[in-house]
């Protein structure tokens, strides 16, 4: 073999790479569940599109990777979203899978708590978040010196299960389903019961892809809403393909999450304008509520949040 | 005048590092939500000063609480273990065990064993520093100097003297080796249980984290890295105090 050949070689090498870099990458915040169903449902390859789904676990940090350009697609919360865009990130919002925030707090239903603020009233530990922003407004709400707040266990239920005082942030289509597998008689409060209700699991681009590649943004939107339909009407097969990828969870746990999620995907509004559609009053309203709570300074403006494609 | 010439080979780089970063940042070539300009995180850390002093205090006292536990639980394990071969034998894989422990996988269990809090940031300490003193330590004993074993043995002298007056003093050096390798790690468990069990710096970075400051996510962890020096400082000292007169890498 000669130098020729080599460099040859060298040559092809590096068109075969030029071709995989130009895969679609879409970033997900969690591992495969059924929250990202019809992401995992949609036929890119029908709309020549050639896609991969990167799983995450928790702290992946999905909206930064989609404002440098490692991912051309990211799973983010409509309110991070305002807060990376407030601080230069520009990252646009272009479909919304739920339109109810599935966070919830979850408790033992045998301390007979009726509403969230009940949960501060009454001694015990919290497990959440406190840098979102739901976080601050329920300090805002209720103060936190009856309770101790302690970091999220990120999915566990195990603390849950072996403290009766125990509460913690959940999805109210997740934790609470496998606490309940456990024996545990859960109750759940939904963060949006205090009128915070971002867009959750809100598949985001960079401003810049919007601009240089609308048709392909555009077609990976389709994609995916055609996606999230055909999951809608039959999670099993898809079920079948995320169990695979991820193991741990049980296959009938998927088919549980799939039918309690339904309500908050598809709702009136979307019967009427589309499957992950958004508005700009609901943008405006979070936008207002941020800047309340202290979480951004430069308020960014409503329409540049998102975007209808 | 003589201290800034000692502190000037490392100081250096630190400003053509810092300078840099400031100037990529300014001129666009890095983002700042991917990397912060060096006076970002500066502001950041003069901002909250107040809760990062805090914070600090917190995760130095669990991370130097860790890490007495790991000098004296790992010194004691190691000259236990010296005590025979079939001891060692039976023992040294399960003072392994310590250093493969995925401590984020098991931290759900901590907090259960050990509560919110404290006692879980200082057990996250301790199990990520505890082995490399083990290591050392027992290296050090057994490597004694065979001839001066057999000069205490000429003169009759005990076991336990034989352990306190040569082979302990003769491990010194090894010893600290272990103690410098956990002072750091002692830091990084420490952080690492506060992210499971709250408070402190590893808070503070997680909550930094979830609000995308990442200038105040880099004071914190500027700060932590002070908190690991200054541990590492005290062991040379020490090391210093106690090898000066006789062991080589002390002199000169």
């Amino acid at each position: 073999m000669n130098r020729r050949d080599l460099l040859l070689i060298a040559a092809a090498g590096l068109a075969a790479c030029g071709k995989s870099a130009r895969k679609i990458r879409l970033a997900l915040n969690w591992k495969p569940e059924p929250e990202f169903g019809g992401f995992y449902a949609a036929l890119y390859q029908k709309s020549g599109l050639d896609v991969e789904i990167l799983p995450g676990g928790a702290g992946t940090p999905t909206i930064q990777m989609v404002g440098a350009g490692s991912a051309e697609f990211g799973i983010v919360g409509a309110d991070e979203l305002v807060v990376a865009r407030s601080r230069g990130n520009d990252v646009v919002a272009v479909f919304a899978v739920f339109q109810n925030n599935p966070l919830g707090i979850m408790v033992h239903a045998s301390r007979k708590l009726t509403s969230i603020g009940d949960i501060f009233r009454h001694p015990g530990t919290v497990g959440m978040q406190r840098g979102l922003s739901y976080a601050r407004l329920l300090e805002k709400m209720y103060g936190f010196d009856k309770v101790k707040i302690v970091p999220s266990p990120n999915g566990d239920v195990s603390a849950f299960l072996h403290d009766k005082n125990f509460a913690q942030q959940c999805f109210i289509t997740s934790e609470p389903l496998i606490a309940k597998r456990q024996g545990a008689d859960v109750q759940v409060f939904p963060i949006s019961d205090i009128g915070f209700n971002p867009y959750t699991d809100v598949m985001a681009t960079s401003g810049n892809l919007l601009r240089t590649k609308p048709e392909m943004v555009k077609s990976m939107v389709a994609a995916v809403r055609e996606g999230l339909r055909i999951y809608l009407d039959d999670p099993k097969p898809t079920n079948l393909r995320m169990q695979q990828l991820n193991p741990t969870m049980p296959l009938d746990l998927f088919t549980e999450t799939a039918e309690v999620q339904r309500p908050l995907i598809e709702t009136d509004e979307t019967r009427r304008n589309g499957l992950g559609v958004m508005t700009k009053e609901r943008w405006e309203t979070l936008i207002v509520r941020l800047k309340d709570l202290g979480d951004i300074e430069n308020a960014p403006a409503a329409g540049e949040c998102f975007r209808s494609v | 005048m003589r201290a800034l010439r000692a502190a000037m080979p490392a100081l250096i780089p630190f400003l053509v590092i810092t300078g840099a970063l400031e100037l990529a940042v300014r001129g666009g070539l890095v983002r700042a939500y991917l990397v912060p300009a060096p006076s970002s995180v500066f502001r950041a850390m003069v901002e909250s000063r107040g809760e990062l002093m805090r914070a600090m205090l917190t995760t130095s006292a669990s991370a130097l609480l860790g890490f007495l536990l790991s000098a004296v639980a790992g010194i004691g394990i190691a000259v236990f273990l010296s005590s025979s071969r079939a001891i060692q034998r039976a023992f040294y894989p399960y003072a392994v065990f310590f250093q493969t422990v995925p401590l984020i996988a098991i931290a759900p269990l901590l907090v259960i064993w050990f509560g919110y809090g404290t006692r879980t940031v200082v057990a996250s300490a301790f199990v990520v520093s505890v082995f490399p003193v083990i290591a050392n330590t027992l290296n050090g004993i057994l490597s004694t100097d065979p001839a001066l074993r057999d000069l205490f043995r000429l003169y009759g002298a005990s076991t336990l003297v034989t352990l306190f007056k040569l082979r302990f003093p003769a491990a010194l050096p090894q010893i600290l080796t272990g103690l410098r390798v956990a002072s750091g790690l002692a830091v990084i468990g420490a952080i690492v249980g506060e992210f499971i069990g709250g408070q402190g710096l590893g808070s503070v970075v997680d909550i930094a984290r979830t609000q995308q400051r990442v200038d105040k996510v880099f004071a914190a962890v500027l700060l932590a890295s002070v908190l690991g020096l200054a541990l590492f400082g005290m062991i040379n000292l020490i090391s210093y105090v106690t090898l000066r007169r006789w062991h080589a890498s002390e002199q000169g």
